[in-house]
């Protein structure tokens, strides 16, 4: 099978290869390649192969017009994972709270009604929709680089938690550093794996979007998470939503695009009446401790206590002193 | 004191002459007058006072002067002050003759300008122009200018107390010294001038009345007053608690919401030190010489707001004759370090042990010293370096990865030392143009009280407050230490609140002062 030897060699030259090249250089490479002993290092190290041409290989991934040769793969998880219906959410790495928080939410409700969340390890939105996906479910993170490189560093943790709850996948193999026109090359990967793709914040020149336009090509949905019209960050979702995106407002928006049946809505906890009223005000509008304790005429100790409690009981977050409701 | 030289066959020292001082004529040999004479003045290291005996030896010899015993250079320049001072008071200096001042114990180093005045007395005694039994039961300390007057050095409470410990009943000082000999519990003989302390050692005058010291009220009214502070209820809330338990406080959030302001008022809020602390921090305060002159005791906890510039000896004291820091001298206080990660990353690890511990201990090849160091940290930062995050109105520019940066300069051991961390949003221009809000005076009474309630037993949580807080030990996560801060300052609330145990409402308001989870992630 010379699928590995194409991939290994597009490490070793540093080239964007999909398909074994007819030049004399590559013969050369695929005679000196041992495939048997790559393969051995693999397993030793616990990664798995999974050549385009093998059932295993995701159907949408293989359906795109560029796929990649195979992808290597690391975590716990069996293969099925990469097939099942699947939604990619990209965003932003300087994203706003409010963008974390929905990519949290969108991943971690995602997660709940059984679709894993595809995306690609990165600061800001990637990084918050995946821990919002583990918190109830599985997660899919797309390398740019070795799937042993843990990039960004400061993602280790991270990259750990997805490959023991989900999977970790790369076109390239072990070792390979990352580079810029990597990323644009996972994009097409991400947005290949997934059967839609929702933008959570994005600038007006932003790697998301070019993640939105290869769902395009592919003919896969795309939706957009409306933001603010004075936000630098909601250009380029708001330039989506015009263009035709579907509007997210919620998880279930997402899951009717995928034709997945939402899970049964669960019974809104009953609150106190003290609880009920702050939770009410925060829901209305994302605000501060300080405008809640005016609009309800309670003290600024009583308003932290509630507040405090509607976090505990997952329906409040916190984020640079300004409250939200949670989803 | 008596002459060493007895022998009637020694033949005249040189400075033998005419020279009348008030008195006699001094004359060494025929007039059998001394030639060795002592006087008390006591050494600091660190907060500790040291008994150093301070001897002026006159021998026949070539003109010269030294001063031996391990003197810094402050100490050596004596010589030309001391010179300069007994001129200027129309005394005499022992012409032509050897000079030898040494300073006993003589392996124990000698700093600073304090030992002019013992240095003078001893050389005045020597030469017969003080009673020989004038300076017995005395000890000086101070430092003389070169027309002859006394000016006030760093320490003189613990030489004051080092001397009370020695059995020995008056101190001569500098008139500016003498309120904080005075607190050590000993008489100060305050003076102005050489010439005034030459006077009553010869008992030809009384020492000058000391002004009485300020009054302690007049220190709390200077302190600036909450009434200021517009908006901010939570803000103001998590500074009261803050001062009601004495907890460290964290306030992040964009510039100009008024998290200084804030915190530059926790004093005015605090109740005044008791006796023994004030003593503490007074001794504390003298020892850097930072004490307003005139000053009597310090009864409001001490505000200190080093920059961010400072070296981390400048924080938790050092040198070589080791002095106390910024960390000391908050002790009994508050230490407020405004942009708190702009802080050198030594300087801030280095507060750990005062905050575990309540002291500093600083450790030099010559020996160590400890001070005492407990005080509560007000912390202030950004939420980005350039200050524009969580402003709604300004747009930040900070990079993840420099976001990141600037808050990875605290570690999460650090983090953890916070009880109370909140994030200060802005105001909004309606509340700042609002009525003046509740002044000090009204928040202090109820920390006094709060303070009274937390001083008695230990309050108890109700099962539904314990049922809270194991269920946010699961939920949050909170880590050990997390789990009894909250706890703490839960005590603190429901103290504050004159409620006798600790319930869900206070649980629950502790809980939302945990350090942002932005900043912990």
């Amino acid at each position: 099978m010379s699928e590995l030897a194409v991939a290994a060699f597009a490490a070793a030259s540093d080239a964007h290869v999909l398909d074994a090249p007819r030049t004399q250089r590559f013969e050369r490479f695929r005679r000196a390649f041992d495939e048997e002993a790559f393969r051995r290092d693999l397993d030793a190290r616990g990664f798995r192969w999974v050549a385009r041409s093998d059932r295993a290989f995701p159907p949408l991934l293989r359906s795109i017009h560029d796929p990649p040769p195979g992808l290597f793969v690391r975590g716990a998880r069996e293969l099925e994972l990469l097939a099942q219906p699947s939604v990619a959410i990209v965003g932003a790495r300087a994203c706003s709270p409010y963008g974390a928080s929905v990519a949290t939410n969108l991943g971690r409700e995602l997660a709940a009604a059984g679709v894993p969340v595809v995306s690609g390890l990165a600061r800001g939105v990637d990084a918050a929709a995946h821990r919002g996906a583990l918190a109830s479910g599985s997660t899919v993170a797309v390398l740019g680089c070795g799937i042993d490189r843990d990039y960004p560093r400061a993602h280790a943790v991270l990259a750990n938690e997805v490959a023991s709850r989900g999977l970790i996948v790369s076109e390239y193999p072990p070792g390979v550093e990352p580079a810029p026109w990597r990323f644009p090359a996972r994009n097409r990967i991400v947005a290949g794996l997934a059967q839609a793709t929702v933008v959570v914040e994005a600038r007006e020149r932003s790697g998301a979007l070019i993640t939105a336009d290869l769902a395009l090509d592919e003919g896969r949905d795309v939706l957009a998470v409306p933001g603010e019209i004075t936000s630098q960050l909601s250009r380029g979702t708001n330039h989506l939503l015009r263009l035709g995106a579907i509007p997210v407002t919620c998880a279930a928006d997402v899951l009717e695009a995928i034709g997945v049946e939402p899970p049964a809505a669960r019974e809104p906890p009953t609150l106190e009446r003290r609880l009920e009223l702050v939770r009410g005000l925060v829901a209305d509008a994302a605000t501060t401790a300080d405008e809640l304790a005016r609009q309800t005429g309670h003290s600024a100790g009583a308003v932290a206590a509630a507040l405090a409690e509607l976090e505990l009981l997952g329906l409040v977050e916190e984020a640079e002193g300004v409250y939200r409701a949670k989803a | 004191m008596r002459a060493t030289w007895s022998s009637p066959s020694r033949p005249r020292l040189p400075f033998v002459n005419r020279h009348t001082c008030g008195t006699d004529t001094y004359e060494l040999v025929a007039y059998g007058g001394n030639v060795l004479a002592r006087t008390i003045t006591h050494a600091l290291v660190g907060l500790e006072p040291r008994r150093v005996e301070v001897e002026a030896h006159l021998q026949r010899g070539a003109p010269a002067f030294a001063i031996v015993g391990l003197a810094d250079r402050a100490c050596q320049e004596a010589k030309e002050r001391v010179r300069s001072g007994i001129a200027s008071s129309e005394l005499e200096w022992p012409r032509g003759c050897r000079i030898i001042v040494n300073l006993a114990p003589a392996g124990l180093r000698k700093e600073g300008s304090g030992f002019d005045l013992p240095i003078a007395l001893a050389l005045l005694a020597a030469s017969s122009q003080l009673p020989p039994d004038s300076l017995r039961g005395l000890a000086a300390f101070g430092e003389l200018a070169l027309d002859g007057r006394l000016r006030p050095v760093a320490g003189a409470l613990v030489a004051a107390e080092g001397a009370r410990r020695g059995g020995i009943q008056r101190l001569l000082c500098a008139a500016d010294s003498a309120p904080q000999v005075a607190l050590a519990g000993i008489e100060p003989v305050g003076v102005y001038h050489l010439a005034e302390a030459v006077a009553y050692l010869r008992g030809e005058r009384d020492p000058p009345e000391l002004l009485d010291p300020l009054d302690d009220s007049a220190q709390l009214d200077a302190a600036p007053d909450l009434a200021d502070v517009r908006g901010q209820e939570r803000a103001r809330r998590a500074l009261e608690v803050a001062a009601a338990g004495g907890h460290n406080l964290l306030l992040a959030g964009p510039p100009g919401t008024g998290k200084t302001m804030l915190a530059r008022r926790l004093p005015g809020i605090l109740p005044l030190l008791d006796d023994d602390a004030a003593l503490e921090v007074t001794r504390i305060h003298s020892v850097a010489g930072v004490l307003p002159p005139g000053g009597g005791l310090i009864r409001v906890p001490p505000f200190r707001a080093p920059h961010h510039s400072a070296s981390t000896a400048a924080i938790v004291g050092g040198g070589s004759g080791p002095r106390p820091g910024e960390a000391s001298l908050a002790h009994g206080g508050v230490l407020f370090l405004d942009e708190f990660p702009e802080f050198p990353r030594p300087a801030l690890e280095a507060l750990r042990q005062p905050l575990e511990d309540g002291v500093v201990t600083v450790a030099r090849v010559a020996g160590r010293a400890v001070f005492p160091a407990r005080f509560q940290l007000v912390a202030t930062m950004n939420l980005c370096p350039c200050g524009a995050r969580g402003d709604s109105s300004a747009r930040c520019a900070c990079t993840p990865q420099r976001v990141q940066r600037y808050r990875e300069k605290l570690s999460r051991a650090l983090l953890d030392r916070f009880d109370l961390a909140l994030t200060v949003p802005r105001s909004r221009g309606e509340e700042l143009a609002g009525p003046p809000a509740e002044p000090s005076a009204a928040v202090r009474d109820r920390v006094l009280a709060a303070r009274r309630r937390l001083a008695g037993p230990p309050l108890e949580r109700t099962d539904e407050a314990q049922h809270l807080l194991t269920c946010a030990v699961e939920r949050v996560p909170l880590s050990g230490r997390g789990r009894a801060r909250v706890a703490r300052v839960a005590a603190t609330i429901a103290a504050l609140a004159a409620e006798e145990v600790v319930g869900t409402a206070h649980l629950a308001e502790a809980l939302s002062y945990r350090p942002p989870a932005e900043l912990t992630e």
